[in-house]
């Protein structure tokens, strides 16, 4: 029913990307996604497009996949594209109709939100091409490491997160079978109106729950029997290393980014802190409906 | 020399009826019990009989109401040395999706030794000694969803040898797969147990405990007999009042020696009793 969520939307393939490492890879994404809401001009666009390319070509992951992530936000895209072309009143008045209005400003900004919004999902939808789910929870583990300092739980996060993966496939598979046993004594899911639908639900959520609660005791017990004892004195068998290839991927990022920030973007930007506190505000909304859309 | 003892052990679960009135219900009661190291033993019985709160009593899961159950000499009851026993003993349970840990074949037989604190080299090379024992190896990268349930099952026996236990302890782990994962898993629990590991093997299944040096026949909380699988099989009144049967194919067995056959004591199923009898004929 479900594609394998262990591989999420991983595309098998060995190329400098996918052999990069994936703390590597997280940061990096991290910075591009500040990064790009610093961009201001379309020569600045211009370049970060150079470095799309020459990302997407040297991941060997096919075009079509990442399009495919681009179409997951169409209506977001589209929405966004829309309000800013009727709302932002600078620049001069092209064209008005009614009480709509279209300002030259407007479309300009609309471009570039348009960009922005869609180069965000490409650099994202990159990394989790090339990045197992699986690598990206060691990643987020180790990266979050200093922070056992102040006493954050960082081993217990990194496991909830990977038996959460190593669950939801059997999840999967019994909801599966509870809307079947269910539809087997004449339920049915897909008549009547939105109230209705929402009730039929209920006798498939009690079953899950149930057999959710089961399924955590056994693994409690295996865990227990296999001397689970929390973080302490736990070892790893994966090792991450740092190759050559982070180095000069890290390099090259940083040297794009610099020219491009330095010299395109903050040259005109750095003292209008008005601009920072509006574009702070969207990035925020943005990258927390990218974060959950991942 | 012996490796678990269990000495008039009794075990409660406390239900609730339905006005949330507390009452006992009998676990295992007055269990006595030892087993000997390099032993291959089955504790058969009917549903509710009290078998696999044993095997929860063998690793400290569960601890006695009362009596002791000792493991290499430790006391379950001790907090203290309930990491030790758990080293000793090696669990494989019933459900093989509900015992994975990782979505990736080798970080599930892995978590064991990682808990222990082994060093990273020697998780790699107990990750794999214990993944080529199950013959698994190949899908060592592989996510454990996609294999069959004898193949999980497989893996979830890795992952507790990669702990390297003197016992392990096969809580039903047959109930839920198909004959071929049975044959499977039974094949690797008899391999083990050549090599010189002490096998627990919990079943209903009667024609698996074929080949086991000792079989332990539960019943209502209570152990019925101990015995010889040949006993076992050959006391129809025991098994008939526990709500057991012995395979067919072995009862059919006894009576074709009994009247002159040359077959041998192990036909567990129909194909074995065949080429028993084939043989007999072309002879």
């Amino acid at each position: 029913m479900l594609k394998d969520v262990t591989f999420g939307q991983y595309y098998p393939a060995d190329s400098f990307i996918h052999r990069m490492d994936a703390r590597v890879k997280l940061l990096l994404c991290l910075l591009f996604m500040v990064g790009i809401f610093f961009v201001t001009s379309f020569v600045g666009f211009a370049f970060i497009t150079v470095f799309l390319i020459m990302l997407v070509a040297s991941s060997r992951v096919p075009l079509r996949s990442i399009l495919k992530s681009v179409k997951g936000i169409l209506v977001l895209l589209l929405l966004t594209v829309i309000l800013n072309i009727f709302f932002t009143k600078t620049g001069t008045l092209l064209c008005k109709w009614w009480i709509f209005e279209i300002y030259d400003g407007g479309l300009y900004f609309a471009a570039k939100m348009f960009l922005r919004l869609t180069y965000l999902v490409v650099g994202s939808s990159v990394l989790t091409l090339t990045t197992t789910p699986v690598d990206l929870t060691h990643a987020i583990e180790s990266l979050l490491k200093p922070l056992k300092v102040i006493k954050v739980p960082v081993h217990e996060i990194a496991l909830i997160m990977s038996l959460t993966l190593s669950l939801i496939p059997g999840l999967i598979d019994e909801t599966d079978r509870i809307i079947r046993a269910q539809k087997a004594r004449g339920a049915s899911f897909d008549t009547g109106g939105l109230v209705k639908r929402a009730k039929a639900f209920v006798p498939i959520l009690i079953p899950l729950l149930v057999g959710g609660f089961r399924r955590a005791e056994e693994l409690a017990n295996a865990m227990n029997s296999r001397c689970y004892e929390g973080a302490t004195k736990r070892t790893q068998m994966r090792i991450m290393k740092l190759s050559w290839r982070d180095f000069v991927a890290t390099f090259i990022a940083l040297l794009f980014f610099v020219t491009v920030f330095v010299v395109y973007g903050m040259s005109y930007q750095w003292n209008n802190t008005e601009w920072l506190l509006t574009n702070g505000g969207e990035w925020l909304i943005v990258n927390g409906i990218n974060w959950l859309y991942f | 020399m012996d490796i678990i003892t269990l000495e008039n052990v009794s075990y409660y679960y406390k239900t609730y009826d339905d006005d949330g009135i507390a009452a006992q219900a009998s676990g295992v009661e007055g269990i006595n019990l030892t087993i000997r190291e390099g032993a291959f033993v089955a504790l058969v019985g009917h549903n509710g009989s009290g078998k696999s709160t044993l095997a929860k009593l063998f690793n400290g899961l569960l601890v006695p109401n009362s009596g002791t159950v000792t493991v290499c000499g430790l006391d379950t009851a001790e907090k203290k040395n309930i990491f030790e026993i758990r080293k000793n003993v090696g669990m494989v349970f019933q459900n093989p999706d509900n015992q994975m840990v990782a979505s990736i074949v080798e970080e599930d037989v892995a978590f064991g030794p990682e808990n222990l604190g082994v060093p990273q080299p020697e998780i790699v090379e107990r990750v794999y000694s214990a993944l080529e024992q199950v013959g698994m190896t190949e899908y060592a990268k592989r996510s454990p969803h996609k294999l069959s349930g004898g193949q999980k099952q497989r893996i979830a026996i890795a992952g507790a040898l990669a702990i390297r236990p003197k016992v392990i302890v096969f809580d039903e782990s047959t109930a839920m797969l198909d004959p071929q994962g049975r044959r499977e898993v039974l094949s690797v629990a008899r391999e083990l147990n050549k090599q010189g590991m002490t096998v627990i093997l919990i079943t209903h299944f009667m024609e698996e405990v074929y080949g086991c040096d000792e079989v332990v026949v539960m019943s209502g909380g209570h152990i019925a007999k101990i015995g010889k699988p040949s006993e076992i099989f050959a006391d129809e009144r025991l098994l008939e009042a526990v709500g057991l049967d012995a395979p067919r194919s072995v009862a059919l067995a006894a009576k074709l020696k009994s009247i002159g056959f040359d077959v041998t004591d192990n036909c567990i199923d129909a194909r074995t009793l065949g080429v028993e009898v084939c043989r007999n004929l072309t002879k």
